[in-house]
């Protein structure tokens, strides 16, 4: 029994220090950038991060737009509202679709990336000759990446949006003849910019902070050992996941609130 | 602290979870000279390293480069002292995203704001010290074990630094390579009176070029002097390391049972 006791105990101790390390770490290396002459590094990494994830969002965020919008159609249909189509599509997208799938994959396709780039740093040394040249790994490695990923996400999330739209009018109005009026008027009637647009945005900014949080995070603190990498590479992912899930929760709650 | 010393270690302390790495060790690291640290593997040789750089930081003890102690500086303290270390790691560790004239022009491109031309002419100085400036082009994956580490050594020496630290610089190098680093470390001491620390334990080379000589085991400094003195030391630690005797005071075997009762076991079961 008093084993069991022990061995929680250092668990939480263990978790609660991983925890101090990460905060320590992210306050440090975000209290280094942007300077100037570190352009350079921030705009390597926003090409790394942001243009290249730009294909995997722009063919998801089609064929989730898509899929949909036909969804929606043969529901709406039997009850002769498929001009609703539109805003229905508007606001799943805006409000939770676009942040949370963005999300998602910017996890499984940049943050598992970063983990493995710095966690293989880490392993052959790299971090440690930049501590003994003078450079801290800090804001030379750590900073780009994390401003990179603050950056890039929620202009991920707006291309996302955009171009689900896009998937979803090309099925219901080009493939299905919806009304194009009713599709996008209902769509400018209904959505709010503060309301849906931009708490959209609020929850894209919190799980850009933390997705990147934790692929830095996973990175800087693995097993400089090759499985110790894979470990950590998963963990980024599946924390990232589930992190980004319980939060949306949390903040719809908190912004769409009263729901009695 | 003297003025003959670069680095003096007092009392140092340091265990790495129940394991005692280092018992109360001292040592005196001399200004311009090549110090060799020996020991067994696993004596904590590289550990060392990590805390003259102040990578790690110790249990107990005092550590004094170039006077301040590195134990009590803080972060930003720290990291202006690094500029005067150059340090040659065991792995090499290049940054693998970067070409080898950029890896040895990093240290500078970070720390200095010289001009593009002059940095150019110090990178390609630095290489033709190493004999590499023709592989300037060459990616970290296009070199040998041996080149990477002349690179490194390169890039270690980009700014000049009073102090350099090899660690186990001859360590799974052919005979030519081998020979190659004992001659540049010798001649980079030699031309730029730096101070040298080398961690290693091939004796032969490490006796070759090394003014002094320190051996560690347990925690704990076992011999030290120039490496004629050590070859004449009764201790029979010394002697046993000195002469790479299979047995001694340090064990062939990690502590074990008994091998007969080990084999056969309790009345053969």
């Amino acid at each position: 029994m008093i084993g069991l006791v022990r061995a929680l105990g250092i668990l939480t101790l263990d978790r609660l220090r991983s925890l101090g390390n990460a905060t320590i770490m992210w306050v440090t290396a975000l209290a280094g950038l942007p300077r100037r002459g570190d352009m350079a590094l921030l705009a390597r990494q926003i090409y790394n991060i942001g243009v290249l994830s730009l294909v995997i969002i722009v063919l998801s965020a089609f064929s989730i737009g898509a899929v949909i919008a036909l969804q929606f159609y043969t529901q709406l249909a039997r009850f002769g509202a498929e001009d609703a189509v539109g805003l229905g599509l508007a606001l799943v997208l805006l409000r939770e679709l676009g942040p949370v799938v963005t999300a998602l994959l910017f996890a499984g396709r940049a943050g598992s990336a970063i983990t493995a780039e710095i966690g293989l740093m880490k392993s052959t040394e790299q971090l440690s000759s930049m501590e003994m040249m003078g450079v801290d790994p800090l804001h030379r490695i750590v900073a780009p990446r994390l401003w990179a990923g603050f950056l890039c996400m929620p202009l991920l999330t707006a291309i996302f949006n955009v171009v689900a739209i896009y998937g979803g009018s090309v099925v219901a109005v080009q493939w299905l003849g919806s009304d194009p009026g009713g599709f996008w008027s209902g769509m400018q009637d209904t959505v709010e910019l503060w309301d849906d647009v931009g708490k959209g945005m609020i929850k894209t900014l919190v799980f850009a902070m933390v997705v990147t949080w934790i692929a830095v995070f996973q990175g800087y603190d693995t097993e400089p050992t090759a499985e110790g990498i894979g470990l950590a590479t998963t963990r980024t992912v599946v924390t990232s996941s589930v992190a980004v899930l319980a939060i949306d929760f949390i903040l719809t709650l908190g912004m769409y609130g009263d729901f009695k | 602290m003297s003025e003959d010393n670069y680095i003096e270690i007092r009392d140092l302390h340091f265990s790495r979870g129940q394991r005692k790495i280092f018992d109360g060790l001292s040592m005196d690291i001399p200004r311009g000279r090549i110090t060799g640290i020996m020991g067994p593997s696993g004596t904590g040789k590289t550990t060392l390293l990590r805390i003259i750089g102040g990578q790690v930081r110790p249990d107990a003890g005092q550590v004094l480069v170039a006077g301040h102690d590195v134990c009590r500086l803080s972060r930003d303290e720290l990291f202006e002292l690094r500029k005067n270390m150059g340090m040659l790691f065991q792995s090499s560790a290049l940054f693998t995203d970067l070409s080898v004239y950029e890896n040895v022009a990093f240290p500078l491109r970070v720390h200095t704001h010289l001009p593009e031309d002059t940095i150019r002419d110090l990178v390609l100085l630095k290489l033709n010290a190493v004999g590499l400036r023709g592989a300037r082009d060459l990616f970290p994956a296009e070199l040998s074990g041996g080149m990477a580490r002349r690179v490194a050594l390169a890039r270690a020496i980009a700014l000049d630094p009073a102090l350099l630290m090899y660690d186990e610089p001859f360590t799974g190098q052919d005979p030519i390579s081998m020979g190659v680093l004992v001659t540049l470390i010798k001649n980079l001491n030699l031309s730029l009176r730096t101070t040298n620390l080398v961690v290693s334990h091939d004796i032969h080379e490490t006796s070759s070029i090394a003014d002094k000589l320190y051996i560690i085991s347990d925690g704990k400094v076992i011999g030290e002097g120039a490496p004629a003195e050590l070859r004449r030391n009764s201790s029979a630690w010394v002697q046993q390391f000195m002469h790479g005797s299979p047995d001694g005071p340090v064990p062939f075997h990690y502590p074990a049972d008994d091998l007969v009762y080990d084999v056969i076991g309790d009345g053969g079961r």
